[in-house]
């Protein structure tokens, strides 16, 4: 009983310590990665998908005003990536640029100082 | 026979467990003097204060002698007001009084850190501690390193007594302007640079990047670290603090960079938008209706959205630079570029909130 309780307690611990460090915030409590690049990164992903034919247009339909600080926070650290469609090109996305995009929606989220300003 | 068995093994016991106690313990509390202030913290309190930047309402203040202790070493972030200087420089603390304050000094010794604490409680601030074993114990922390500052870095660029590591980016910045002798190991390729290390991993390194917010030479001096470097240093205040008190070097260029990455610096925008406007392309990245209602004087329209379709147009003698309200379009506008035509070195944006105004005129805010 003690040594499955402990071995409970190390993977949780694990995984506590693997999310942290996944997103780490910056000190303003940011995600701290690029938001100039993720938005460009961001857009190119719509680019590559509408050239495959996935959409009909490069323009993104997604905006980081659509949703709160929070509500990012929650879709990015959980790296559900559906409703903004061409998962083929956000799986091919490394992880910073992926940060990049978090940022960049995180830091003009529809509560952020900034909502999805000069688009 | 039995029962004194049992007593002298339990005496060993308890001898092992005193041990084991004093071993164990990395960072010792000194017995308390009178001289001492009374709200002691240990150096693993310290540690968790100690970040990049720093927190808003932290403070970690050395109060050892500038010039003789501070230059050549101190706990990364700390501000450096020497006890014999407190009057001279107590504006440099926060204006909060409920700020966290972290005084240390030379050691268990050193009366330093007390002093100014103590001076520092009498001011009114409510939350002062010190660290009595001072910056002794900082330099004995696992994985940890001091920083150095500016004249520290000059005399072993003069010296020639250790390596100088640029942790910013090769393009946008090392290329600008570095430190004399300083070689480019950006945090990014530090995987596939770190070879350029010295092969001695006693050598004296010391990273650097852009000033006390910039987390890359920290970042890699905990790599060097791991690595098995055992003399590693970071200049903190990085390049912006070298430029303020040695110049920039030669590769210094007529369009200087500022803070953020392909930003502009705004002071130097400003005098060549006064002075020669020509000198650059300034590209003004909004939508042609907002264009129409007010733009700056010798700027040209191209909207993010066709810039990519215009990028070969784009002249390749003279810095081109990027503007738009907020620098959200006018950054998508860098970065485009740096990946559709990476050959284009000079160009860069305006990071700030811009006002346009219906005569041709603007107005600049810094980005809060």
């Amino acid at each position: 009983m003690f040594r499955k309780t402990l071995i409970g307690l190390t993977a949780l611990l694990f995984v506590m310590v693997s999310v942290s460090f996944s997103f780490a915030a910056d000190a303003s409590g940011g995600p701290g990665g690029n938001d100039r690049k993720g938005k460009y990164t961001y857009r190119k992903v719509y680019k590559a998908c509408a050239g495959r034919g996935e959409v009909s247009s490069p323009k993104p339909v997604v905006s980081p005003a659509d949703k709160t600080m929070a509500e990012w926070k929650t879709i990015f650290e959980s790296r559900n990536f559906e409703a903004f469609g061409c998962l083929e090109e956000w799986g091919n996305l490394s992880d910073k640029d992926i940060l990049d995009i978090y940022t960049y929606f995180y830091n003009h989220g529809s509560d952020s100082p900034s909502p999805a300003q000069c688009q | 026979m039995k029962s004194n068995t049992i007593k002298l093994i339990t005496v060993l016991f308890a001898m092992m467990f005193l041990a084991v106690g004093c071993v164990g313990s990395k960072d010792p509390k000194p017995a308390k003097a009178e001289w001492m202030y009374d709200e002691l913290v240990d150096v693993a309190f310290v540690k968790q204060h100690v970040t990049v930047p720093m927190e808003e309402n932290v403070m970690i203040i050395d109060s050892r002698p500038y010039k003789a202790k501070y230059v050549k070493g101190h706990i990364p972030g700390a501000v450096s007001i020497p006890w014999t200087k407190f009057d001279e420089k107590k504006d440099l603390l926060p204006k909060n009084k409920d700020a966290l304050l972290i005084f240390y000094c030379g050691g268990v010794e050193c009366k330093l850190s007390h002093k100014s604490a103590k001076k520092a409680k009498s001011m009114g601030y409510t939350n002062v501690k010190v660290l009595p074993t001072g910056f002794p114990s900082w330099k004995k922390q696992k994985g940890e390193y001091p920083s150095v500052s500016a004249e520290y870095v000059a005399k072993v660029v003069a010296d020639n007594t250790g390596m100088i590591v640029d942790s910013r980016p090769l393009e946008t910045k090392y290329n600008k302007g570095h430190i004399p002798s300083a070689i480019s190991i950006p945090f990014s390729k530090f995987e596939t640079l770190k070879g350029k290390l010295p092969r001695d991993p006693a050598t004296p390194v010391i990273f650097y990047c852009g000033g006390l917010h910039c987390r890359l030479s920290h970042k890699s001096a905990r790599e060097s670290i791991k690595m098995g470097y055992t003399n590693v240093k970071v200049f903190s205040e990085g390049y912006p603090a070298w430029k303020k008190l040695y110049g920039a070097s030669a590769q210094a260029m007529a369009v200087k960079a500022g803070e953020v990455e392909g930003s502009i610096d705004l002071a130097r925008f400003n005098e060549i938008m006064s002075k020669n406007p020509s000198s650059i392309m300034l590209v003004d990245v909004r939508d042609a209706d907002e264009f129409a209602k007010a733009a700056i004087t010798g700027s040209v329209n191209i909207p993010v959205d066709k810039l990519e379709a215009k990028a070969k147009e784009l002249p390749k003698d003279k810095p081109i630079v990027f503007i738009c309200p907020t620098g959200a379009r006018s950054g998508e506008a860098f970065y485009m570029l740096q990946d559709v035509m990476p050959s284009l070195k000079d160009v860069f944006y305006v990071e700030a909130e811009v006002t346009f105004n219906k005569d041709g005129s603007y107005k600049l805010k810094k980005t809060e």
